[in-house]
């Protein structure tokens, strides 16, 4: 038995046997199920479904930093950059280029200071910024011709979480549940965790679009209470809330049986749901099973290291690296997608310094997420991505009213992301940008062709997987995309 | 036995011939058999040609030299030659590359090939004679199109002559009677009163019906008892709040501007407010359509018009930094042209925005034609100060006064207190700061901000349209005038001179084939969970056909006979006695008609989340019913809008009766919205919805059964059961099924809840500070009925019409 499904397996086993409550809710399914008044398997939306081919990857841990993280300071080091510090861009490559806050007449190539140095056995070379990160260069498939089509934050988003700069599409981590299914019976399929400050796309980040709403992304917490209204109201107690679902489970059924519509099924099951996330929910954010080792690792316990600027939310040290560790908890309970948010790297001034602030708080904890998984067997089966919606500029950012030049503006044309696990080849570099970082000059990488190597990761063509929708078959990469096979293990 | 002969006789053909351009080596008898049965050009290979082979051999590559969009380009063959004969599958160089016959020529040349059974179609195709429509230049697609039904006008059809002359209570009765004898089935029985009274009263009013009207009702026999509910409901001034939320979901009404900063929109409301009041004096359709979309082009432009035009204000506005102001301005147009014709048109002319669409015969131009009118148009706040705005103002005003007058004294008096002997000019460091205090405050007096209307105007300078090549704005292509699209009536007035109130006033137009049934299919599905025309949003070529096409033809004529009054058209509806059958599963039905098109039966509704909001504060007596009105802030979980960048999305719960006021008026947050709406389904609001999802989750049960405001409702209905009837558990279990459910309970009910409540007792009286906490009292039988009541309000009746 895979791993993962022993533990998921005897977990659920010991919290129908270990709670109180557990027994008799058991029972009483049990009873529906011998008088046929359960949903079928097949009418759960949720039910585990097998894609098009066989799969490499299970499940997705995808870190979307929100503001867009500077490839040229922390993936794609230029030389050439620096050498011409402070000199022009040549007209021809910005003409027709809009910016959203640059002055191109008067802007200027700005170097990165940070020394790259080559890591791991492939010698991958990233920046000093990211010495943890570093130790994980052999699983890490690095893609630096990234592309995308919108310069703004929020359309960037959508295109980077939907595959159009537009609403009302499904999330990526919506189309997988959609395809798939969930291997939890006690958690959602498609958990949603932010640290610091919300991201400015919000809660169309993890949208379900015109997909059934079951597949949208469940926004956790990752202190207090997990999910929402979870917890009981005052003075009722667990007893009394396992009575009332029971009764409600009766009376519903009766109410079935006189006009016999399916719905009512479902709606016993989602209370049962409901009933055994409350104890599932609780126990998952629980860490205190997490051995000090593990919690070292990813540094559950460090504190914000200084005021650090946008990126300085309180506690945030804390709270990034609870949410990896989490992200690493919710994929051993079957949950299929997770998203993890950090929203705060829209670096237009004070670089070097708030750029640094956030590798601090995230280089630790992402390391550790992947050897974590890596020791425990599971990075084989989950794929692990880096992502932001587009990258930042070779050119310094000189907006009108700014004093000095210490940021770079938004840039779709060229920026960096990463894969790891879930049957990625990692310890190599994909694609080549010019001299200066402009511009892709070798295997272009669209965000339609990185959601089309996604897919194909989990067994899906992706021209496959649609869903109709006003008289169209729509899919995660519109009408592009083209898998990166480079990428492939 | 057939399948296996035709195998067979097919086999014999390839043996006799290997077709002669079958590549050496190939293995011909590994050409898939040809399909069994009639083979139709439009439904079967049409759609195989398009999926697989048009990308290279159609209208814009004809790689090869081939083409297979057209007939006389495909009979002709391409480079290579004939790629098939009629009657001669065998020998089709089609054939042999789309079979794989040889590995170097493998039609497609990447992606997914055809299945054998694919292959086997287009084999049987061209063996029966590869029959082909004739066709097709732009102008044939175009009459092809107008064939379409939904392109044509409607037509008189007379009520159809039926055997269940008893059960027909209308026409519409007649249409359904008809498809339902044909398929030898029996309509379902009248529903029992109660749930007639409470289905009428959550479709019509949005809210449960009070244990006082079930009653007079289920007590009024005499004739017509049926239709004063209905008439009684429909003058309610809750049934603008109830089918205002509707159209709210088309107007995609939201409080703020959506994007990141997602500024607040303080007077979206007034928008709304007209909705509710238009909806109320049944503002009649056509005039209800002119006023949103041109009532600033109304002759003398009432506020109240202009506030109608607010429909095409409810887009979004990204003020994110360093946007490109035209990018979003064309943005938002595109959306009042993609809105429009999905409300008025039921087209999805959104797609024709990038290349002309691929189904309808909406061209791209004829996009920019639409596009043209709105694009000449501005957005305009007009202030207009309401009666409140001036009592707030003034009340701001007198509280500065009486601080102004307070400084001015301790200025006096710091003045009065100088020493003689100061030198004149030079003042004392107290008479310097109680003058600058009063200086201080004279910068802070009140301004008058009165509330403002959002509008559009046409903009001072009018405004060239191109048509955006790709869709990219930056890319312009030819000059387009207003105008529509040639497979409607025509616009009479000249191309250079049309406005919005142009495109308003064609919309309604008698002969115009799309309105009247969009808008008549739309009243439909809002009281059968279903539209006569499924695809509400498509009315082209790839929407679903009409189930009822005649009723529907018949709906959307009455619709205009009875002066577009939606009111009318409703109470035309829920007095059918289609409307009034019974929601139970016909369970031998489940398999011939398993989505309840024929409609034997009503449909089983689950609540949209504002009405389950309604009825819970119903129920328990805590709704205040106040109509109208600025957006309120009921409580909400902590945490939700410091999720967004939006600061502005601060959630300062109101206070008071509006805490608890209807769904409709809560605060809609574009980018935090409202949870437990979201929960249940609410849309978005960043577009159009035409339709609501109606899921069934455990997030559902968890706010039903824990979110601070049901359990709210809970104690509130646990102490109105027990204030509102005798003492006996079954007098007490009475009140809380009428309240609820407005039914009686049946005896397996009652011995549940018996059961539960003999529990529920024995442990509050085990954990007496529990019980206070649960009930506000030390008294274990109210704890109870507080459990009891939220049990209630979580049944699945409850949140479902039925």
């Amino acid at each position: 038995m895979d791993p993962l499904r022993e533990y998921a397996h005897q977990s659920r086993r010991d919290f129908l046997t270990s709670t109180a409550s557990g027994i008799g809710l058991a029972a009483l399914a049990a009873m529906f199920r011998e008088q046929g008044l359960l949903a079928s398997e097949a009418a759960n939306p949720l039910a585990p479904r097998a894609p098009h081919f066989a799969p490499r990857a299970k499940r997705c841990i995808c870190i979307y930093l929100e503001g867009a993280p500077s490839q040229i300071d922390l993936f794609d080091p230029k030389p050439k950059l620096r050498e011409l510090d402070g000199q022009p861009l040549p007209e021809s490559m910005t003409k027709n280029v809009r910016f959203a806050f640059l002055q191109k007449e008067t802007a200027r190539l700005m170097g990165s200071p940070r020394t790259f140095t080559p890591r791991g056995q492939c010698g991958m070379e990233l920046s000093d910024f990211l010495p943890y990160l570093g130790e994980c260069a052999d699983d890490i498939a690095l893609l630096r011709s990234m592309h995308t089509d919108s310069f703004n934050h929020h359309p960037g988003q959508l295109m980077m979480n939907t595959g159009v700069p537009n609403f009302g599409r499904p999330s990526m981590g919506a189309w997988l549940t959609y395809g798939l299914g969930s291997e939890s019976s006690d958690l959602p399929g498609y958990v949603v965790l932010n640290s610091g400050r919300g991201t400015s796309g919000g809660a169309s980040n993890w949208s379900s679009g015109f997909l059934p709403t079951t597949y949208q992304g469940v926004l956790f917490r990752n202190q207090g209470e997990p999910v929402l209204n979870l917890n009981l109201p005052p003075g009722l107690s667990p007893e009394m809330q396992r009575e009332t679902i029971e009764a409600l489970s009766r009376l519903n059924a009766q109410r079935h049986q006189r006009v016999g519509d399916p719905e009512i099924n479902s709606r016993i099951a989602s209370y049962e749901l409901a009933f055994r996330m409350q104890a599932a929910a609780p126990e998952l954010i629980d860490l205190a099973g997490e051995t000090r080792e593990t919690r070292a690792m990813y540094g559950v316990d460090r504190e914000n290291d200084s005021a650090g600027g946008r990126g300085g939310a309180s506690d945030v040290f804390h709270s990034f690296a609870t949410n990896c560790l989490l992200a690493r908890r919710l994929v051993e309970r079957g949950v299929r997608f997770v998203n993890l948010y950090h929203a705060s790297w829209d670096h237009h001034s004070n670089l070097d310094k708030e750029l640094a602030f956030n590798c601090r708080m995230a280089d630790q904890p992402v390391a550790a997420l992947l050897k974590d998984l890596k020791q425990r067997g599971l990075l084989d089966t989950t794929l692990v991505i880096w992502a932001s919606e587009f990258g930042r500029t070779p050119l310094g950012e000189n907006r009108p009213g700014y004093k000095v030049v210490n940021g770079r503006d938004h840039h779709p044309f060229a920026f960096t992301l990463w894969m790891a696990g879930g049957g990625v080849k990692g310890g190599q570099v994909i694609g080549k940008t010019d001299e200066l970082g402009w511009n892709v000059v070798e295997d272009p990488i669209h965000v339609n062709d990185f959601h089309a190597t996604i897919l194909h990761l989990f067994g899906f063509e992706h021209t496959r997987l649609t869903y109709r929708f006003q008289g169209r078959d729509f899919r995660l990469t519109d009408v592009g995309g083209k898998v990166v096979d480079k990428l492939l293990a | 036995m057939p399948l296996r002969l035709l195998t067979l006789s097919c086999c014999a053909v390839t043996l006799l011939g290997l077709p002669k351009h079958a590549p050496a080596g190939a293995d011909a008898t590994s050409l898939p058999a040809a399909a069994n049965g009639t083979v139709a050009y439009e439904r079967d290979i049409k759609p195989l040609f398009e999926r697989n082979c048009l990308k290279c051999h159609g209208p814009e590559k004809h790689k090869g030299g081939l083409r297979l969009d057209r007939k006389a380009d495909a009979l002709a063959g391409g480079d290579s030659g004939r790629a098939f004969e009629p009657g001669k599958s065998a020998e089709s160089l089609l054939v042999a590359y789309v079979a794989g016959l040889d590995p170097d020529q493998v039609m497609p040349p990447q992606g997914k090939r055809l299945s054998r059974e694919e292959v086997g179609q287009i084999r049987a195709w061209i063996d029966q004679g590869a029959s082909w429509p004739e066709t097709s230049s732009a102008e044939a697609n175009l009459n092809a199109a107008q064939t379409h039904w939904a392109f044509r006008p409607p037509v008189r059809h007379e009520a159809p002559v039926v055997n269940h002359r008893s059960w027909v209570r209308s026409p519409i009765d007649a249409f359904i009677a008809a498809r339902l004898e044909r398929e030898r089935i029996e309509p379902s029985p009248e529903a029992d009163r109660a749930t007639l009274i409470r289905r009428l009263s959550l479709d019509l009013r949005g809210l449960p019906p009070t244990p006082e009207e079930v009653e007079r009702f289920g007590n009024d026999a005499g004739p017509n008892a049926y239709e004063r509910v209905v008439d009684a409901f429909l003058a309610s001034p809750h049934y603008g709040e109830r089918w205002g939320r509707h159209w709210l979901d088309l107007a995609r009404y939201a409080d703020s501007d959506g994007y990141e900063k997602d500024s607040p929109r303080p007077f979206a409301w007034r928008y709304r407010e007209w909705v509710i009041d238009a909806l109320n004096r049944d503002l009649p359709f056509d005039q209800f359509t002119a006023e949103q979309l041109a009532g600033d082009l109304l002759p003398e432009a009432s506020l109240a018009q202009k506030t109608a035009t607010g429909f095409h204000r409810n887009t979004l506005t990204n003020k994110e930094g360093g946007v490109d102001q035209e990018e979003y301005r064309v943005a938002a147009v595109v959306d009042r042209v993609n809105t429009t014709g999905t409300v008025w048109l039921g087209l999805t002319v959104g797609c024709a925005q990038c290349h002309s669409h691929k189904y309808d015969p909406i061209s791209q131009r004829e996009y920019y034609n639409l596009f043209a009118f709105f694009n000449t148009g501005q957005e305009v706040d007009l202030p207009t100060p309401l009666d409140g705005d001036h009592e707030t103002f003034e009340r701001a005003q007198k509280t500065h006064d009486t601080e102004r007058l307070r400084r001015e004294r301790l200025l006096a008096a710091a003045m009065v207190g100088r020493p003689l002997q100061e030198t004149p000019g030079a003042f004392s460091r107290a008479v310097l700061t109680a003058h600058v205090n009063v200086l201080a405050h004279e910068r802070k007096a009140p301004v008058f901000a009165p509330s403002k209307v959002q509008t559009l105007a046409e903009a001072p300078k009018s405004r060239k349209t191109y048509i955006h090549i790709r869709g990219d704005f930056l890319r312009k292509g030819d000059e387009v005038q207003p105008g529509t699209l040639a497979v409607l009536p025509p616009l009479d007035s000249a191309d250079a001179s049309r406005t919005r109130l142009d495109l308003a006033q064609w919309l309604t137009r008698p002969e115009h084939p799309l309105t009247a049934r969009v808008a008549a299919n739309r009243v439909w599905k809002q009281l059968f969970g279903r539209g006569l025309v499924a695809t509400v949003d498509d009315f082209g070529t790839k929407g679903e056909p009409p189930s009822h096409p005649e009723l529907l033809d018949w709906l959307a004529l009455a619709f205009q006979e009875l002066g577009w009054s939606q009111k009318a058209l409703t109470r035309l509806i829920v007095t059918s006695g289609t409307y009034r059958q019974a929601s139970a599963s016909r369970p031998e039905l489940a398999d011939r008609d398993p989505n309840n098109v024929w409609l034997a039966r009503q449909n089983r509704l689950r609540l949209e989340g504002e009405v389950i909001r309604d009825s819970s504060l119903a129920a328990s007596g805590l709704l205040v019913p106040r109509i109208g009105g600025p957006s309120v802030r009921p409580p909400q979980p902590a945490g939700i809008s410091e999720l967004t960048y939006a600061g502005a999305a601060r959630w300062v719960e109101s206070q008071g009766p509006d805490r608890h006021r209807r769904g409709l008026y809560t605060w809609f947050q574009r980018t935090s919205p409202y949870p437990m709406l979201m929960t249940f389904d609410s849309p978005d609001s960043n577009v159009c919805a035409v339709k609501r999802e109606r899921s069934n989750t455990p997030l559902q049960a968890l706010t039903l059964l824990n979110d601070p405001v049901f359990f709210e409702c809970a104690q509130a209905l646990g102490h109105r059961i027990l204030r509102e009837s005798s003492a006996e558990f079954d007098a007490r279990l009475q009140r809380g099924f009428h309240l609820c459910l407005a039914r009686t309970f049946t005896a397996d009910e009652h011995r549940v809840m018996v059961r539960l409540h003999e529990r529920l007792v024995r442990q509050c009286e085990s954990q007496p500070a529990e019980a206070v906490r649960l009930a506000g009292v030390s008294h274990a039988d109210v704890a109870a009925w507080v459990v009891l009541a939220r049990t209630m309000l979580n049944l699945d009746e409850f949140i479902t019409r039925e």
